[in-house]
């Protein structure tokens, strides 16, 4: 009976899901059930020789323990040192029937699971402390059964409280500062309770010592089985940052601020010469909006030649790091509009002293250019007149010199002469030099009549009807030398002209015609008219002797100047012509080959009076 | 008095003509004086006797301001002609602008012959003016 007594027994211990084994006084083990020896991985045949106190022996205080008759937990590692498992044992005393305790009852858990995840909780509250002081980043906890407010070390700190102070919900929000701060945490907390609504706002607070302080606080809470049981929130310091960022804000307000009311255009572009800032004036002068502007490179803005220039100087000023100051340059837009600048183009550096970009200042000088331009133009006149003038003091001065030389010497002459036939000679030369000295005072006196007349009304002239009486006044003359005339000017064309210039242009170019005729050919002079660019030209063309214009182009309407053998040459007509011309606005021109002919084209000005 | 073998006398003003050769008359014996209009006769008359081996005219009586070839001209294709005579040539005129000195002292400076600057009016003709070697004297 005994046996079979034993052997459920040891059935039944065998059995047991919990690991568990029987130990005597000595330690030695009396029997364990299958899942202990899986536990500590000892086969079965040897499970007399295992000894307890060797098994456990780095567990403290084992021995007396249970030499005490105590029942008491442990918690112990089993395995080697690297691979192990956590384990928690219960020993009881084992007692007979008589209650006489003949060993020991242990039955072991394995707990690894669950030191693990205490350990898991260590570790991360550890990290959170450490985060929350490094980050200085606190955190709160309100438990709304309790109305407990729970503030770590660092929103005491951030609170300037003692570790010590324990607050509560309103003293919490009594540090925030009166007014909006205060009215806005007070409606968000409750908020987060009543609809659940998380916050995260930046407040101020007023610290214990009275020191107001930029915070940004945020709020969740926190539900169990539809209750909200919790708010958890964090508390972080950010006063630095906020008055950096006000600082930065407030820079670049003033940054902002002046390069927008700078009356000059700015710009910043990156390396590849995209536009990464643009002021006012500049989105005013392309017509676009910054967002427009931003990202493009002046390709996509200006005429390609002046962005092709542009981008050169961009990179000028990158690769030599050398600013360029106050260049002139000319932009042109896409639609044709041009723009004189004063340009400057500085290297843009970062932060680490590279090259990362550069600034662009240009100014507006079209309004400056134009008045510069005006004004040489002016100074041009001024001088083209002071030369004419000049010149034409020149001339007087030579011509009357010449006759008043001439006078002297021959009266000089008269004066030595006895000879009667001699002195009669010389009178006549004397009388001869007077008529020339008329005839030079008239001529002068035309050109300074052309100059100072300039009140001299223009009137619409029909060049064609204007020919023809012109060449009847000459019918003499032309016939005379049996010319042929050409009339093949527009019959209806019309001309803004004063009348007698228009008489002394024509007479002057078509008795030229004849005065230079070849001797090889009867004269035959051709008159037309065109229009070019709204300019009236009437040209007057021969077949005479023509003029080497390579010599003497710059000398055919000058003065006193004829340049050939001719006996009416007098060389004065065409300088009345150029003058008439020039009077009323016009020009005059000249075409010539020697021996083939010569073409006058006079330019009409309609525009001016 | 003193005898030249040519003169010539360039200018298209009948009177000064008229006056330089009357007042020739009392300093110089001369059987060839010769007449020119205008540059261009003179200088093709000397280009002529130049390459014909002729007597080159010891005296030329220029004027500056003439029609086809002025007195600057004719003087530039002379110089161009490379006549080893030296030659008198006195420039005659009533212009009285400075550029015409001016010109008349670059030329004087690379011109082989003797070069004399005459303002209107003139009453006289010294022999100093139909000598060349003035340094000889």
């Amino acid at each position: 009976m005994k046996a079979v007594e034993r052997i459920e027994q040891h059935f039944l211990l065998r059995q047991l899901p919990q690991a568990t084994v029987l130990v005597g006084l000595d330690g030695y083990v009396i029997d364990a059930s299958d899942s202990w020896l899986a536990l500590f991985g000892i086969p079965s045949k040897r499970i007399m020789e295992v000894n307890i106190f060797n098994l456990l022996e780095k567990v403290d205080g084992l021995k007396e323990n249970i030499a005490a008759n105590k029942t008491y937990s442990f918690r112990h590692k089993c395995g080697s040192e690297n691979e192990f498992i956590w384990l928690e044992s219960i020993i009881t005393p084992w007692y007979d029937e008589r209650e006489n305790i003949v060993g020991s009852i242990i039955q072991s858990n394995d707990i690894s699971r669950e030191a693990e995840k205490e350990l898991e909780i260590d570790r991360i509250h550890s990290i959170l402390k450490t985060k929350s002081e490094v980050a200085h980043v606190g955190y709160w906890e309100f438990d709304v059964q309790t109305e407990n407010l729970f503030w770590c070390d660092e929103t005491k700190k951030i609170h300037q409280v003692p570790l010590s102070f324990e607050p509560n919900v309103n003293e919490a929000i009594n540090f925030y500062k009166p007014g909006y701060s205060r009215n806005k945490i007070s409606m968000l907390f409750h908020k987060a309770i009543e609809e659940r609504s998380p916050f995260n706002e930046r407040l101020t607070i007023i610290t214990k010592n009275g020191e107001e302080k930029w915070i940004q606080s945020a709020g969740k809470a926190i539900v169990k089985n539809g209750e909200v049981v919790k708010v958890f929130g964090t508390f972080q310091d950010i006063h630095d940052q906020v008055m950096a960022e006000t600082k930065i804000m407030e820079n670049e307000q003033l940054l902002t601020t002046l390069i927008d009311n700078l009356p000059l255009n700015v710009f910043v572009k990156d390396l590849d010469s995209r536009k990464i800032l643009v002021n006012k004036s500049e989105c005013e002068y392309l017509e676009k909006s910054p967002k427009e502007l931003i990202g493009k490179t002046d390709y996509d803005l200006y005429d390609e030649e002046v962005a092709k220039i542009s981008r050169e100087e961009d990179l000028e000023v990158l690769k030599s790091l050398k600013p360029i100051l106050g260049k002139e340059t000319i932009s042109i837009k896409k639609d044709g509009t041009a723009t004189n600048f004063l340009t400057s183009k500085i290297p843009l550096f970062d932060l680490n002293n590279k090259v990362s970009g550069l600034i662009g200042i240009s100014m507006d000088i079209s309004s400056i250019k134009k008045k510069e331009d005006q004004l040489r133009n002016l100074i041009n006149l001024t001088s083209i007149q002071n030369k004419k003038l000049i010149n034409f003091a020149h001339i007087v001065s030579h011509n009357l010199r010449s006759h008043s030389a001439n006078f002297s010497m021959l009266l000089q002459f008269l004066k030595a002469e006895d000879n009667e036939r001699e002195r009669e000679h010389i009178i006549n030369m004397l009388t001869q030099a007077s008529d020339n000295l008329l005839e030079t005072l008239e001529n002068l006196n035309q050109v300074v009549d052309i100059n100072t007349n300039i009140n001299l009304k223009k009137e619409p002239i029909n060049i064609y009807d204007h020919i023809i009486k012109v060449r009847h006044g000459l019918t003499a003359f032309l016939e005379k030398n049996q010319v042929l005339i050409k009339n093949k000017v527009d019959q209806k064309l019309v001309v803004k002209s004063i009348p007698a210039y228009m008489d002394s242009i024509i007479m002057n170019l078509l008795t030229n015609a004849v005065k230079y005729r070849s001797p090889e050919r009867k004269p035959i002079i051709t008159l037309t008219t065109k229009k070019v660019d709204n300019k009236i030209i009437l040209s007057v063309s021969d077949n005479g002797l023509g003029i080497d214009l390579e010599r003497y182009g710059d000398k055919i309407f000058g003065m006193y100047k004829t340049f050939h053998n001719n006996k009416d040459a007098k060389g004065f007509g065409l300088y009345l012509v150029r003058n008439q011309i020039e009077a009323m606005g016009g020009k005059i021109t000249v075409n010539s080959e020697v021996d083939k002919g010569t073409t006058f084209n006079v330019y009409f000005n309609e525009k001016t009076k | 008095m003193k005898k030249l073998s040519s003169i010539f006398i360039v200018d298209d003003d009948p009177i000064t003509v008229f006056g330089i050769k009357r007042m020739l008359k009392p300093v110089a014996i001369c059987d060839d004086i010769q007449i020119f209009q205008n540059g261009k006769e003179a200088f093709d008359a000397l280009s002529e006797r130049h390459t014909s081996g002729k007597e080159i005219p010891a005296v030329i009586f220029l004027d500056i301001n003439m029609p086809i070839m002025d007195g600057w001209d004719f003087l530039k294709e002379m110089i161009d002609l490379d006549i080893h005579e030296r030659v008198i040539i006195n420039m005659i005129t009533s212009s009285i602008d400075p550029s015409d000195y001016q010109r008349w002292n670059d030329f004087k400076e690379r011109c082989p012959h003797q070069l004399n600057f005459k303002n209107k009016p003139i009453f006289k003709i010294e022999v100093s003016d139909l000598d060349g070697f003035h340094m000889a004297s």
